[in-house]
């Protein structure tokens, strides 16, 4: 679909300001708790989730599913944590800079195209 | 549906790496030069491991929580045991781990009683501080760590000093 990547860019800026903010939260209260945030914020045709590691990468969803079930969005974000670290992996990966990776960049299209 | 089986490396692999990486970079350098660049190599391979071995671990909740993650699930993916023992100072800003038979000295012959056979067991020891350190740095504990050789052959303690 044509839809402009600058927005999808806005969209996720903003998850990952609402992540800090649950992520700062969190941490006044209680004890340890899951990496999946849930549910974000809601934009117009989309539902963002957010997801955050033991390593403190963030993991954004966005998704434009009408009726989404929260099993399949976990399972998602494992399979996408799967893949995050598979690239990390990657001796020639520096820590910090954009993952530049083609079968990272597969693993995601096929985990977005799976929860078509 | 069968899964593919975990492609496996045979330790000796890595036991003769890590023995030509020692005396590659303690030829071409000084001693310091070749500490930094051994500990700098650890640190990425740490910082790779600890993204891997805490995937499926609950998140968090303090610093304590990650020295303990270290000593148990991390050391084991590593080293096949868990660390022997952990001490900590009042504050919690140097804790000691302590390995009766740290798995990469097993295989060490020389003694480490003398001043000379000390410095060139210690060189192996680099590699792994920096592999803690890289660890604990990802996991948002940014640190030093230094190792110590004990008495009884293969016993060593790595001392963690959180910045």
């Amino acid at each position: 679909s044509d839809v402009d990547p600058l927005r999808f860019h806005f969209i996720v800026h903003c998850a990952l300001d609402v992540v800090d903010e649950r992520l700062s939260n969190r941490s006044k209260g209680s004890s340890g708790g899951d990496s999946f945030l849930g549910l974000l914020y809601l934009s117009e045709d989309y539902r963002i989730y957010g997801y955050v590691t033991n390593t403190r990468a963030k993991l954004v969803l966005v998704d434009d599913d009408p009726e989404p079930k929260e099993a399949d969005i976990k399972e998602s974000f494992r399979r996408m944590h799967a893949a995050y670290v598979n690239a990390v992996s990657n001796p020639f990966h520096r820590s910090g800079q954009v993952i530049n990776s083609k079968s990272f960049t597969k693993a995601l299209l096929q985990i977005a195209e799976g929860t078509r | 549906m069968a899964r593919p089986a975990k492609r496996e490396v045979a330790e000796t692999c890595f036991e003769l790496l890590n023995i030509e990486m020692v005396r590659l970079y303690h030829e071409k350098d000084d001693t310091s030069t070749a500490r930094a660049a051994l500990e700098s190599i650890g640190f990425q391979v740490g910082h790779q491991l600890a993204e891997r071995y805490s995937m499926d671990r609950p998140r968090f909740s303090e610093h304590l929580d990650v020295i303990k993650f270290i000593c148990k699930e991390f050391w084991i993916e590593l080293f096949k045991k868990p660390v022997d023992n952990l001490k900590t100072n009042r504050h919690r800003e140097i804790f000691v781990l302590h390995d009766n038979k740290f798995r990469w000295l097993r295989h060490v012959s020389l003694a480490a009683n003398t001043p000379q056979g000390s410095e060139l067991v210690a060189r192996y020891l680099v590699f792994p501080c920096g592999v803690v350190k890289g660890a604990l740095a990802s996991f948002g504990v940014p640190c030093e760590v230094t190792a110590d050789i004990l008495d009884t052959p293969g016993s060593c303690s790595f001392q963690v000093r959180i910045k």
